[in-house]
C-alpha cells in the first residue's frame, strides 16, 4: 500500500495561457450551443435535398441575355467598389495609427455591406451607386485595418537610415515597396470576396447574379439556381487567370461603361433620410418625454432578443467553426494526405470558402427549416473551411521526424500541438467576421439584430433601423477589440493575407 | 471581329436598359409571389399601358415590399400595384399621391388559414369561429410588411388569442410570399400559415396544393387590399391630366389576359378613404406609428 | 547659426538639410563626445562607462571582437551628430524591391520637396541620374542602376548602401562595417571612395590592416569597455590582433 501510493499516478494537467483562452472559448461555445435552437424543423429534408440534388446534376441556363447581364454587373459592382473601397482604404491606412482613425474603420466595417445596401436603397434607391457605396464602405475599413497593420509590420531599418526628409517622400520610398507585394496579394484575394458580396446583394435587388440566384432557390427552380451557382464558382476558380494587373484598367472603364454610377435621386431624399427619418420617433414628434419608454421598448422588444441571439450564434458557430476546421484541415496538409487527394481535398476546402455563407444558410433554411441550425451549419462551413485550408498551408512548413508515427497518434501528438498557436490566432482573426454575419444572417429569418434591422426596414422605421445597426456594429468592435487583444496576450502573430 | 461587334451592342443595350430608366414612365409591383410569373405578368401590362399612354413604360423588379414603397418614394416609379398596407405607408410618404383603381375582387379581400395535416387542425370545421387550437403551433406569415400575409392575420390572431404572435405560438415565421408560405406548410416546416386567398386558389387550380396535406381552417372578414397608387406630381411631369388617364386606362382593362395575370375580374375605382380600415389596424397592432 | 562654434557637440546644430551644402567644421572641433556614459542596446548595458571625443577632420577605426560594443557606439555617435553624418549601417537597410538607382536616392530625399521625390520615383529626374552614374561608376555599379536590389549578390547590396549614404553629402562618415561583405581589393577601392568624399569618418572593422590604412586613430573595445585609444601612428597591426585575443 505504502509503495503504490509512493507511485501514485499525480500527472496533473497545467493549463497554459494558450489551452486557457481555447478552453475557455469551447466553455462559452458549448453553453450558447446549449441554448441555441438547433432543431430541424423540416419533416421531410430529404426530398428538398433529393430536388436539389437532381438539379445540381442537371443545370440549365434560363435566359441567356438575363444571364449575361446578371454576371457582367456582378463583376462591374465589384470592380468599382474595389477600385473606391481601395482608394478609401489606403488613405484611412495613412493615418491608422490614429485611435480615431481605428475606430471609425472597425464601425464602418462592423457594419455588413447588406446594411449599408438597405441603407443607401433608401437614399439612392436601386442606382448603381447604392450598389458600390455598399461594397465599397466596408471593404474600406477592411482594407484600411489591413493595409496599416502591413505598414507598421514593415522592416523599418529603411525608414531608419534616412536622413530627416518629409513623411510621404520616406513614405513612398521605403514604407509603401516594402509592403507593395503583401498589399496587392492581400487585394487580389479581397476582391474574390468582393465578388461573392456582389452577388450577395442581388438577394435585396440589385441586378446580379444573386437576384436571380434568390428566386430561383427560392421557388424550387433548383437547376436554374445551380448554373448560376455554377458560374459563380466558375468565375472565383478561374480569377488568376483574368485578373491581370495589365487587365485592370479595361475592366474598370468596361465596368463604368456598363454600370455608370448615376445618382437618379434628389439630394433632397438623402438630406431626409439622414436629418429626418433616423432621428428617434419621439425626437422627431417633439416628444422628448416618450424617449425613454421608446427606448426601453425597443430594448425589450428587439435590441436584447437580437443581442442575444446574435452572441449565442457568434459563439456556437465560432466553436463549430474551431470543430470543422480540427477536422478538416488534414484534407490539406502533406502530412496526412498526398498527392491528388490532397488535390480533391484542398478544393473541397475552396468551394466551401468560395460559398458564401449567406447562401449557404439561405439553402440550408429551405432544407432543414427555420431554426439556427442552418445558420449555424453555414457559418461553420464557410469560415471552417477557410481556416482548415490556411493550417493545411501551413503545416506545409513542419518538418517532422523520419520515424514519425502516423494517422491520429501523428495527428495528436505532432500536429496538432505544433499548429495550435497558428490555429488560435487564425480563429480569433475569423471571430470579428463571424460576429458579422451571425448579426446579418437574421434577415433570412433567425431571430438575431438582422432580423430586427430587415422588419425595421420592413415597416419604414429607419430610426429603430438606425440604432439596431449601430449595436450590431458596436457588437462586432467589441469582438474585433477582445480579438486583438488576446492575439497581443497570446502573442499570436498571423499573415493577414488571406483573412 | 463578329465579336467585338457582338459587345458593342451588349453594352450599349446594357448601360441603356439599367442607367438611361430615368426616362419615361415606370411602375413597380409588390412581389408577392413567384417572381418568373411577376416579370411575365407585368411586363404585358408595361406592354399595354405603354400602347394607351404613349409614354415609353417600364416595369421595375423589386425585391420586397419595402423596396416597391421605397422605390415609390424616391419617384424611381410613379405608379404601383400596391397591397393594402404597402399602398397606406407610400402615400404616407408621398404627399399628393392616391389610389386611382382596384380590383373588384380588392373590395372584399380576405385571407386564409391554413394547416398541415399533422397539425390535427384539419377536418374540425369551426366554421366562421376563428380556430384557437391553433394556439401554441408553429406559425408562419408571408412578407412582413403584407396585408393578407401579416397584417390582417396578424390582427385577429391578437383579437382572438390576447397575445403577439410569438408569444402565442411555438415559433413564428416569415416566409417571404404566399407561394412560399404554401409550399412550407404543405412541407410541414410549419403547421398554421396565413395565405392571401386569390393566391391560394390559383395554385389549386395550377395543381400545385394537395389537399390531404394542407388544407384552409379559416378566413378572415374582408377587408380592402391591393391597389393602383400614383405619385401627385404625374401630372406636373407627363401633362395635365396624366393620372386620370392612368386611371380611366386602367379601369378599361378587358383583356382576360390582362385581367388573369393579377388574378381580378375587372378594375374598380378606388380612393385613398377606402383604406382608412387597413390603416386603422396597422395603427393598432403597432405596424404604423399613429 | 549661433551654435557654430561647438557650443552644442551633444545637439549639433541641424544642417542645411534642404540645400545640402556640406558645411566645414573648423579642423579639430569636437563633434562628438562621451562622459562617462553607458549605452545600452534593447534595454541591455552594452557599453560601460565610455569615455572619448571625436573632433573634426579625424578618420577613426572602432576594432573589437563582434559583440563588443562597436555597432552600439556608433549608432551612439548617430544620435549625437543625426543630421550631420552620412550613416551606412551593418544591414544595409535597403528596400530590395526598388533600383539601384532608387536606393541610392533615398540618401538625397532629404534635400528635395515631396512632388520632386515622388515624379522621380515614377521616373528619374536626369540631374540626379547623372549624379548617382557618377557614383555608380566608380563603386561598379553603373550596369545595375534599373536593376531591383532584390536581385543583387551581397557585394553588390552592400556598395549600393555605400553609395546611398555618400550620396546623403555629409561632412562625417559613419560606418558600420561598410565592406564586410567584399574582397580585399574591392575593399579597398571602396574604403578609398568614402574616404575622399568625408573629412571625418568612423568606421567599425574587423579587418585590422584596413583599420590602419585609412585611418589615424584606433579605439578598440573589448566587452563593452574602451581597452585601447591610440593614434594609428602608434600601434602595428600585431598589437591590435591582440584584442581578438
Amino acid at each position: 500500500m505504502s509503495i503504490s501510493s509512493a507511485h501514485e499516478f499525480h500527472y496533473r494537467t497545467a493549463l497554459g495561457p494558450l489551452s486557457r483562452t481555447a478552453a475557455l472559448l469551447t466553455l462559452v461555445g458549448v453553453m450558447a450551443l446549449l441554448l441555441a435552437d438547433i432543431e430541424i424543423i423540416s419533416p421531410e429534408p430529404g426530398l428538398e435535398l433529393t430536388r436539389m440534388g437532381l438539379g445540381l446534376l442537371s443545370p440549365r441556363i434560363p435566359d441567356q441575355y438575363v444571364f449575361v447581364e446578371a454576371l457582367l454587373n456582378t463583376l462591374s459592382f465589384a470592380f468599382q467598389a474595389m477600385a473606391l473601397a481601395t482608394l478609401i482604404g489606403f488613405l484611412l491606412s495613412l493615418v491608422y495609427r490614429l485611435a480615431v482613425v481605428r475606430a471609425f474603420c472597425a464601425f464602418i466595417r462592423g457594419i455588413h455591406e447588406l446594411f449599408w445596401a438597405l441603407i443607401f436603397l433608401q437614399v439612392m434607391g436601386l442606382s448603381t451607386l447604392t450598389g458600390v457605396l455598399a461594397l465599397a464602405i466596408p471593404y474600406a475599413g477592411i482594407l484600411a485595418k489591413i493595409f496599416g497593420e502591413l505598414f507598421e509590420e514593415v522592416s523599418p531599418q529603411p525608414r531608419n537610415n534616412l536622413l530627416v526628409a518629409d513623411h510621404i517622400s520616406a513614405f513612398f520610398y521605403t514604407t509603401l515597396p516594402l509592403a507593395w507585394r503583401s498589399l496587392c496579394a492581400y487585394c487580389s484575394y479581397r476582391f474574390e470576396c468582393m465578388v461573392r458580396s456582389s452577388v450577395i446583394l442581388g438577394f435585396v435587388g440589385l441586378p446580379t447574379l444573386g437576384f436571380y440566384l434568390e428566386s430561383a432557390l427560392r421557388e424550387g427552380r433548383y437547376q436554374e439556381g445551380a448554373a448560376l451557382l455554377y458560374v459563380l464558382l466558375l468565375l472565383i476558380a478561374t480569377l488568376r487567370f483574368w485578373l491581370r494587373r495589365a487587365l485592370l484598367p479595361v475592366y474598370l472603364l468596361a465596368a463604368f461603361l456598363l454600370l455608370p454610377p448615376v445618382v437618379e435621386v434628389s439630394w433632397d431624399g438623402a438630406w431626409r433620410f439622414f436629418t429626418v427619418d433616423i432621428v428617434p420617433a419621439p425626437l422627431r414628434n417633439n416628444s422628448q418625454a416618450q424617449l425613454w419608454s421608446w427606448l426601453t421598448l425597443l430594448w425589450q422588444q428587439q435590441l436584447q432578443p437580437g443581442v442575444i441571439n446574435t452572441l449565442i450564434l457568434g459563439m456556437a458557430a465560432l466553436l463549430v467553426t474551431a470543430m470543422f476546421a480540427l477536422l478538416c484541415f488534414p484534407l490539406n496538409s502533406p502530412h496526412f494526405v498526398r498527392g491528388w487527394s490532397r488535390r480533391f481535398g484542398d478544393a473541397f476546402l475552396i468551394i466551401g470558402r468560395t460559398l458564401p455563407e449567406y447562401l449557404l444558410a439561405f439553402v440550408g433554411l429551405i432544407v432543414l427549416g427555420p431554426s439556427m441550425l442552418p445558420a449555424l451549419l453555414a457559418l461553420a462551413l464557410h469560415n471552417g473551411t477557410i481556416v482548415a485550408h490556411l493550417v493545411g498551408r501551413f503545416s506545409e512548413s513542419l518538418s517532422l521526424r523520419q520515424d514519425a508515427v502516423r494517422g491520429v497518434n501523428l495527428y495528436f501528438y505532432e500536429v496538432l500541438p505544433r499548429m495550435f498557436r497558428q490555429f488560435l490566432a487564425l480563429l480569433l482573426y475569423r471571430w470579428e467576421v463571424i460576429m458579422r454575419e451571425s448579426a446579418i444572417l437574421g434577415m433570412l429569418g433567425f431571430a438575431t439584430l438582422g432580423f430586427y434591422i430587415d422588419s425595421a426596414f420592413e415597416e419604414f422605421r429607419f430610426d429603430r433601423a438606425a440604432l439596431l445597426i449601430i449595436c450590431s456594429a458596436l457588437l462586432n468592435m467589441l469582438a474585433d477589440a477582445l480579438a486583438r487583444y488576446w492575439r497581443r496576450r497570446l502573442h499570436l502573430n498571423t499573415t493577414p493575407e488571406t483573412l | 471581329m463578329r465579336l467585338l461587334t457582338v459587345l458593342a451592342a451588349l453594352l450599349t443595350s446594357l448601360t441603356f436598359s439599367f442607367s438611361t430608366v430615368a426616362e419615361g414612365f415606370r411602375f413597380t409591383a409588390i412581389p408577392d409571389q413567384d417572381e418568373s410569373q411577376l416579370q411575365a405578368r407585368f411586363g404585358k401590362v408595361a406592354r399595354y399601358l405603354e400602347r394607351e399612354l404613349g409614354v415609353p413604360v417600364t416595369y421595375v423588379p423589386v425585391k420586397s415590399y419595402a423596396a416597391a414603397v421605397t422605390a415609390f418614394r424616391n419617384n424611381q416609379v410613379q405608379l404601383a400595384w400596391f397591397g393594402g398596407l404597402s399602398g397606406v405607408k407610400a402615400r404616407d410618404l408621398v404627399s399628393g399621391s392616391r389610389a386611382i383603381a382596384q380590383g373588384y375582387e380588392d373590395q372584399f379581400f380576405k385571407t386564409y388559414l391554413i394547416a398541415h395535416h399533422s397539425s390535427g387542425l384539419l377536418g374540425q370545421s369551426t366554421g366562421d369561429k376563428f380556430p384557437k387550437a391553433i394556439q401554441g403551433k408553429t406559425f408562419t406569415f408571408g412578407s412582413k410588411g403584407s396585408t393578407s400575409g401579416r397584417l390582417m392575420p396578424e390582427f385577429y390572431v391578437r383579437k382572438h388569442l390576447g397575445q403577439a404572435p410569438d408569444k402565442a405560438f411555438d415559433r413564428v415565421g416569415f416566409s417571404g410570399d404566399h407561394s412560399r408560405t404554401i409550399a412550407l406548410v404543405q412541407s410541414g416546416a410549419y403547421a398554421v400559415g396565413a395565405v392571401n386567398y386569390k393566391v391560394w386558389e390559383r395554385a389549386l387550380a395550377d395543381g400545385k396544393i394537395d389537399r390531404n396535406k394542407v388544407d384552409v381552417i379559416w378566413q378572415t372578414p374582408a377587408y380592402p387590399d391591393y391597389q393602383w397608387s400614383v405619385r401627385g406630381d404625374v401630372d406636373q411631369r407627363f401633362g395635365a391630366g396624366f393620372a386620370d388617364r392612368i386611371q380611366s386606362v386602367l379601369l378599361a382593362i378587358d383583356d382576360p389576359e390582362l385581367l388573369e395575370a393579377f388574378p381580378r375580374q375587372s378594375f374598380v375605382k378606388a380612393d385613398n378613404d377606402d383604406y382608412r380600415p387597413i390603416r386603422d389596424t396597422a395603427v393598432t397592432i403597432g405596424l404604423i406609428d399613429g | 547659426m549661433a551654435n557654430e562654434a561647438g557650443v552644442s557637440q551633444i545637439n549639433p546644430s541641424v544642417t542645411d538639410a534642404q540645400t545640402g551644402a556640406q558645411r566645414a567644421r573648423t579642423s579639430g572641433e569636437v563633434i562628438a563626445q562621451f562622459k562617462g556614459q553607458t549605452l545600452y542596446y534593447q534595454d541591455r548595458p552594452v557599453v560601460r562607462d565610455l569615455n572619448f571625443s571625436i573632433h573634426a577632420g579625424e578618420r577613426v577605426a572602432l576594432v573589437g571582437h563582434s559583440g563588443a560594443g562597436k555597432s552600439t557606439v556608433l549608432r551612439a555617435l548617430r544620435q549625437q551628430m543625426q543630421s550631420e553624418c552620412a550613416w551606412c549601417p551593418q544591414d544595409a537597410g535597403l528596400v530590395p524591391m526598388l533600383s539601384v538607382y532608387h536606393n541610392i536616392y533615398m540618401g538625397a530625399l532629404h534635400r528635395h520637396g515631396v512632388f520632386y521625390n515622388l515624379a522621380n520615383l515614377v521616373r528619374p529626374w536626369r540631374e540626379p541620374w547623372q549624379q548617382v552614374r557618377k557614383l555608380s561608376v566608380e563603386l561598379g555599379l553603373e550596369h545595375l542602376l534599373s536593376q531591383a536590389v532584390e536581385q543583387l549578390s551581397g557585394g553588390q547590396q552592400q556598395r549600393t548602401a555605400v553609395a546611398r549614404a555618400v550620396f546623403q553629402r555629409q561632412p562625417i562618415f559613419l560606418g558600420d562595417e561598410p565592406v564586410s561583405a567584399l574582397d580585399a581589393f574591392q575593399a579597398q577601392q571602396v574604403l578609398e571612395f568614402i574616404c575622399k568624399r568625408h573629412d571625418s569618418l568612423v568606421l567599425s572593422l574587423h579587418d585590422t590592416g584596413q583599420a590602419l590604412r585609412f585611418c589615424d586613430r584606433i579605439i578598440g573595445l573589448v566587452e563593452g569597455k574602451v581597452v585601447l585609444d591610440t593614434p594609428a601612428l602608434d600601434i602595428n597591426q600585431s598589437d591590435l590582433q591582440a584584442l581578438y585575443q
